[in-house]
């Protein structure tokens, strides 16, 4: 039998018409689950006068409330911990995950029942095979496995597909290109930050990575997966194709990946999603070629429903023709573009420069402060915040600067902050719009890039 | 069987939905199950029911026999 290239055929080449047919009766099914079970969302419809009975096409679906990062956070407060989102009892949920939150230190949490997790390595599988991935496989996962959801639902969705899983959590960049090495993997999963951080360890050790059996990088958790400098310069260092992914906790998995054609962007999981693509000022629908902010509702995670929510990522939406693959799901090109707010993403962390803010301000000894985004190595996204301790004595500010980038990481995934005492006054003060946030990093194929050759 | 677009089901995809159908039913009836056929069998059905939507069956959601 001819082996399929699609995770799922029928969806994944299906005429436009029937994709928005298919989108139309999910949307439907979804705003009566949603009606039905979760009081908050039913009270946002009914002002809205949207119903089940009245979406019978994909307008309809400009009559529902868009929700935002903010309304969803400020839920979780109001009605800890996981706010009136919940369309089903705590009891039923098997996994638990966070992001980072918007503010402070409260992260954006979420759960997930058995048949939500199964979904979630599901629409990993769309990506993996999309790509290339099979039984074959053996897969090394360059990942934290923390409640980060990160690379968790394509641990599990390789072990569907029923490739050999290396899960390379708690190692030294040392011990996983070693391990890599050492069990012949054949595709390599993590940021593209630290694709090049591994492949420049490689190449301390003596390693040339180009000549191992690694065929296919899978990366996820920054923009940089589409940059077609860094992504050739990943290409050229591991002597293999690496396919982008992008995903979000509020949905708990991918919602776009980069097929084996390569074609500069990232198909739309369209038959598990809706993504419209509008003006961030105004929420009008931008047409194809045009960028946008993306908003997403999602047929799959039924224990926290998502409909039209704000992501505030910038995209470029083309017709699934511009890809040769066969696919009738419309593409990203070049991914995911920037963000339409302040967020910045640290090693496929997101930090919010007002959360960073708050839990500073925690901190009353702390005068001024400064968070500075930088390049280490040419390659490796850093984050440190300098702080003015005025009056502080030595031993004072040593435990200041311990507890705050204590408080940082902890909020942040994990996230290892550089946290330093600067000389007081020397950091600038701000009589309006403080500016506190200065991003040094160089994207790799930009002008004024450092990067590293061996 | 078709599903809800209109499109026949082979007789390996019906087997599959019929599969997951019982497992459902054996699921919300039956009281007697022991932890091992019962988490067990919950699984299979997590997985199943991927297989059923996938199919557009309109499965739903299946929160209330655990799943």
């Amino acid at each position: 039998m001819k082996e399929s290239p699609y995770w799922n055929p029928r969806h994944e080449t299906m005429p436009r018409d029937q994709i928005e047919a298919l989108q139309v009766r999910k949307l439907k099914n979804l705003v009566a689950w949603t009606e039905r079970q979760v009081p908050w969302h039913a009270a946002r419809l009914k002002a809205a006068g949207v119903t089940a009975d009245s979406i019978r096409s994909l307008e309809d679906l400009r009559r529902i409330p868009l929700m935002t990062r903010d309304e969803w956070m400020q839920a979780q407060l109001e009605k800890p911990p996981f706010g009136p989102l919940l369309a089903a009892p705590e009891e039923t949920a098997i996994r638990y995950h966070l992001t980072s939150g918007t503010t402070g230190r409260i992260p954006l949490q979420v759960l997930d029942s058995m048949k939500d997790w199964e979904w979630i390595a599901e629409m990993w599988c769309y990506g993996f095979w999309g790509f290339g991935v099979r039984p074959a496989d053996i897969v090394f996962f360059a990942f934290s496995y923390g409640t980060f959801v990160g690379f968790w639902g394509a641990h599990y969705a390789c072990e569907k597909i029923g490739c050999l899983v290396l899960p390379g959590g708690n190692m030294t960049t040392e011990a996983r290109v070693k391990q890599i090495l050492s069990m012949k993997a054949t595709v390599v999963c993590s940021t593209p930050t630290y694709a090049l951080r591994m492949a420049q360890e490689a190449k301390t050790m003596g390693i040339d990575l180009a000549g191992s059996p690694v065929k296919r990088l899978i990366l996820s958790g920054e923009p940089a997966g589409s940059i077609p400098a860094t992504k050739r310069l990943i290409e050229e260092e591991w002597g293999a194709k690496a396919a982008d992914t992008a995903g979000m906790t509020e949905v708990g998995t991918i919602m776009i990946f980069e097929c084996a054609q390569q074609p500069g962007g990232t198909h739309i999981i369209e038959d598990h999603y809706i993504e419209e693509v509008v003006d961030p000022a105004t929420g009008d629908p931008v047409g194809y070629g045009e960028l946008g902010e993306r908003l997403i509702t999602s047929f799959g995670r039924g224990m926290i429903p998502v409909l039209r929510y704000r992501t505030r990522d910038l995209v470029v939406r083309v017709p699934a023709s511009t890809c040769t693959c066969g696919r009738t799901f419309d593409i990203y090109e070049g991914g995911i573009r920037g963000r339409v707010d302040d967020m910045k993403l640290v090693r496929g962390t997101n930090v919010y420069p007002r959360a960073v803010e708050s839990i500073v301000r925690e901190f009353k000894e702390i005068d001024e402060f400064r968070i500075h985004l930088y390049t280490a190595d040419g390659r490796q996204d850093e984050i440190e915040v300098l702080v003015e301790i005025p009056g502080s004595e030595d031993a004072n500010a040593a435990r200041i600067l311990a507890e705050l980038a204590k408080s940082l990481s902890q909020a942040h995934e994990g996230l290892r902050f550089g946290v330093k005492k600067v000389e007081n006054g020397s950091l600038p003060r701000f009589e309006l719009k403080a500016k506190r946030l200065q991003d040094d990093r160089t994207v790799i194929g930009t002008a004024g890039e450092r990067r590293v050759t061996a | 069987m078709k599903n809800t677009m209109g499109v026949e089901l082979s007789d390996s995809e019906r087997a599959l939905v019929e599969c997951y159908q019982d497992l459902v039913r054996v699921l919300r009836e039956s009281q007697d199950l022991a932890p091992f056929e019962r988490r067990n069998a919950l699984k299979a059905v997590a997985a199943l029911w991927q297989v059923v939507n996938g199919l557009d069956l309109d499965p739903g959601n299946i929160y209330e026999i655990g799943a």
